[in-house]
């Protein structure tokens, strides 16, 4: 007891016991660096500060020291010309683009490793493919394609008449991923090597642009291979390597048969960075030529004089569904509040006032589109009143839970939460995982209100499918859509499209907060990177790097 | 002078001491304060002024929604306060369970004790909250639980040295002779001989789950959405780290402060609160 006694407070005690210790061993060097320890804690502040400013310079020299090296390594991987590395947020989870879903497999493979029928260019625009030129019927239900000649796969196996006839009847039969895009269709025949025909059932004025997806694409009849990690197509380039998680590295394809998409590069690199910062960072490094998307807020840090960063429209739409199947939500007046009550250029202000204000289900991209935002403007007293007749108020708030991914951020349900506060209406945040979502909202339709970016151009269908999550059923859009698809001229078509979204939006089944405009950066040394609509159609060919 | 008084004075005459002090003083103050007053409603948002830098009207500015910076500091530091007592709630009620079934009678219960302590102590507290949450969802619940838990199996393993040593004195082996019971011996004879070492674990316990919220926040696995913390102003800033700095500063200099004041802490109070290492509680005895 004695003895630890002495050990607590009393420095001298221990000193002295220790070195006592050490010397019985024989240690002398050991016994001076135990005097000049006791020393050091027994000296005042200086020699603390000493040590700290030691730490400091010792960690300031390792950081300088790794951010040179990085700064070494990032300017060899720079300057090689015939590479362009292209930083993508999102990645494809496989290749097979026939069961595959999601936008980022159409971004990385269409146009670049296979090829459709007809492609789509930055405008959003059909242009001539694999066929060359085609013909419609006047009751528009048979379409007669004339394809180019001698077009091979990058198998060395030629592309005829039959691989087209064989890929589009395989989807049907299949029901590959987006067959149900095009329902209409019911067959494709080979009339002979260079022509094809499709036959509709009924006439259908999108069937050329959904065959610029997947629903066109064509694929070699005679081979074999693995296509969730392998692709043999047609197109200007083949796939070299594909880890989900890291990168894609693609090749410009020898044996590409056409003039037209020439490669201006030999290799693309493509890196998958999901984190915003390390994507920016990757920029600044020189690890990436070009980042689409780019967060708008951390664009705004990298220099003007060396980085092209340019935002524009895309068919991206913030849509904030509201259940029309649920009780509480039934209720018209209450879903117009919700719309009268959300602030929209609040809301796009704070995400740095680069998306686009949007008030229907159509964006300013597609076919149809009118600007709907004056149908309802923000106007809290309007929507207080709906609320109150709706039978709810301050001291009565209608309860209502609103889903969204964690992909999306928390500020926008906060957001929500606040603006909606104002209305009396107490809304609970589910904040899930986006596989949470897909399961219990996209396809069990099991919510009251559900926040999530539709990325599809053309996707305007869904409100005309009440068994799809919105639960929206409304005979008249149906009627319009139909005639809409039905029409022989795109003028008219348009006019139908326009009054459905505008019925639609009228319905207020959901509000749409914004237009989310995709910011691109990239080095200015980089030529030929679209500046429209990169998040769907991703043109590689044109891409090249000065030296 | 009472005990408390003697102990509380001793612990502000060392510097170290009066910041601890000082610091947890204000946290306790500023939670009080936020229950009825902050200066402006968590809810109010203005998206005009995202991301504001200080001014008069924000002393510490705005955040992504355009939300007053300050007042989400302060209501956070109320989550922050609960989530480390009932840590340390938690974590000592389940330590000193674990001791007691360390150093008991029974050679079974003892030594297997030991083995499950120490194949438990090696799961991360990020994984068991992980796992928590996959079942309750995130919660201010499954914060207390996951620290409690992995922190009560470290402070089991800390104390138990020197409760075995008590164990095995002379006094407690006279209490055994004369009668009294396992949990009278452990409670009257053990405790208070592990106190200071306890003490310093459990403020070490304090610290370590507000680190752990902010991580566990971050992870997404933490307080849910729209409740304060710190750890909830640290994640929602720390995506714009690069343009706009100050916002993660406020949040990462007031959790490294409260930290560093709870380490204090606990030192200052153990050499406070025994006998042996200060002489005026000797003297007030």
């Amino acid at each position: 007891m004695t003895a630890s006694h002495g050990a607590y407070g009393n420095a001298d005690a221990t000193t002295t016991a220790t070195s006592n210790a050490a010397s019985s061993n024989g240690a002398a060097s050991t016994d001076e660096s135990l005097n000049a320890r006791v020393r050091t804690s027994k000296s005042p502040r200086p020699n603390k500060w000493g040590i700290i400013i030691a730490a400091v310079v010792a960690i300031a020299i390792i950081v300088g020291a790794v951010a040179i090296f990085n700064g070494r390594n990032a300017q060899q991987s720079a300057n090689k010309a015939d590479t362009v590395t292209i930083g993508l947020k999102l990645a494809p989870p496989s290749l097979d683009i026939r069961r595959q879903s999601g936008s980022a497999i159409e971004q990385v493979l269409i146009g670049n490793v296979y090829e459709g029928l007809v492609s789509r260019d930055s405008d959003n625009a059909v242009q001539p493919g694999l066929a060359k030129s085609w013909d419609i019927s006047t009751d528009g239900t048979t379409y007669t394609f004339h394809l180019n000649r001698n077009m091979t796969f990058s198998n060395g196996d030629a592309l005829d008449a039959d691989d087209v006839a064989w890929s589009i009847n395989q989807l049907k039969e299949k029901q590959y991923y987006n067959a149900n895009q095009v329902e209409s269709l019911s067959k494709a025949e080979a009339l002979d090597a260079n022509t094809v025909r499709i036959t509709l059932s009924s006439p259908d004025s999108n069937l050329l642009w959904y065959l610029t997806g997947r629903p066109g694409l064509v694929f070699d009849k005679d081979a074999t291979y693995n296509a969730k990690t392998q692709a043999v197509g047609s197109g200007p380039y083949t796939v070299e390597s594909f880890d989900s998680a890291s990168k894609m590295v693609l090749k410009a394809n020898p044996k590409y048969w056409g003039t037209a998409h020439k490669p201006a590069t030999q290799h693309v690199v493509i890196d998958f960075i999901t984190d915003d910062n390390a994507a920016v960072n990757a920029l600044k490094s020189g690890d990436v030529d070009v980042l689409s998307p780019v967060n708008a807020t951390l664009a705004k840090s990298l220099d003007a004089n060396t980085y092209h960063v340019s935002a524009s429209d895309g068919s991206d739409k913030f849509v904030l569904a509201f259940n029309c199947a649920n009780k509480k939500l039934a209720d018209k007046r209450v879903r117009q509040a919700i719309r009268y009550g959300i602030n929209h250029k609040e809301i796009i202000a704070s995400r740095g006032g680069v998306d686009a204000a949007l008030g229907g289900p159509i964006p300013s991209v597609d076919p149809g589109y009118e600007d709907l935002t004056g149908l309802y403007p923000y106007d809290v007293a309007k929507a207080k009143q709906l609320m109150r007749e709706a039978g709810y108020s301050i001291s009565k708030p209608l309860k209502l839970t609103l889903t969204y991914a964690n992909t999306y951020g928390t500020e926008l349900g906060d957001q929500l939460k606040s603006q909606l506060a104002a209305i009396s209406i107490d809304l609970n945040i589910n904040y899930v995982e986006f596989s949470t979502w897909l399961q219990d909202v996209h396809a069990n339709g099991d919510y009251e209100l559900s926040l999530v970016d539709h990325a599809e151009s053309h996707d305007f269908y869904k409100w005309t499918m009440p068994e799809y999550y919105y639960h929206y059923d409304n005979k008249d859009v149906q009627a319009l859509y139909a005639k809409a698809l039905a029409a022989n001229d795109e003028k008219e078509s348009d006019e139908y499209l326009k009054q459905a979204a505008k019925t639609v939006s009228e319905d207020a089944p959901a509000d749409w907060l914004f237009g989310y405009r995709v910011t691109v950066a990239y080095n200015k040394g980089v030529k030929g990177f679209p500046d429209k609509l990169s998040q769907t159609v991703l043109p590689l060919w044109q891409i090249s790097k000065a030296e | 002078m009472s005990a408390a008084r003697v102990v509380m004075r001793s612990m502000w005459r060392k510097a170290s001491g009066k910041y601890a002090l000082i610091v947890l003083g204000l946290w306790v103050l500023v939670s009080l304060i936020s229950l009825v007053w902050t200066p402006y409603a968590l809810l109010e948002t203005d998206g005009f002024h995202a991301w504001a830098s200080p001014t008069a009207a924000h002393p510490l500015g705005t955040d992504g929604v355009g939300a007053d910076v300050l007042s989400w500091l302060m209501a956070g530091s109320r989550t922050n306060l609960a989530i480390a007592s009932l840590t340390v709630v938690v974590a000592g009620i389940f330590g000193l369970a674990l001791v007691a079934a360390m150093v008991s009678r029974h050679t079974a219960l003892r030594s297997t004790s030991v083995v499950v302590v120490d194949a438990l102590i090696s799961i991360p507290t990020v994984l068991i909250a992980l796992m928590l949450s996959v079942l309750f969802g995130a919660s201010t619940a499954v914060i207390v639980a996951a620290c409690g838990f992995a922190y009560g199996l470290n402070l089991a393993r800390i104390v138990r040295p020197a409760a075995i040593l008590a164990a095995r004195s002379q006094y407690v082996e006279s209490a055994v002779w004369s009668g009294a019971s396992g949990s009278r011996v452990f409670v009257r004879h053990i405790m208070p001989n592990v106190m200071p070492v306890l003490l310093v674990q459990l403020s070490m316990s304090a610290g370590m789950s507000i680190l752990a919220e902010a991580g566990l926040t971050y992870l997404g696995v933490g307080v849910g959405v729209g409740v304060p913390s710190w750890g909830h102003s640290l994640a929602t800033s720390v995506r714009f780290i690069s343009i706009y700095p100050l916002t993660v500063l406020w949040p990462g200099l007031i959790v490294t402060m409260t930290v560093i004041a709870l380490h204090l802490f606990g030192d200052a109070l153990r050499d406070a609160i025994d006998p042996l290492t200060n002489p005026e509680l000797r003297e007030a005895a």
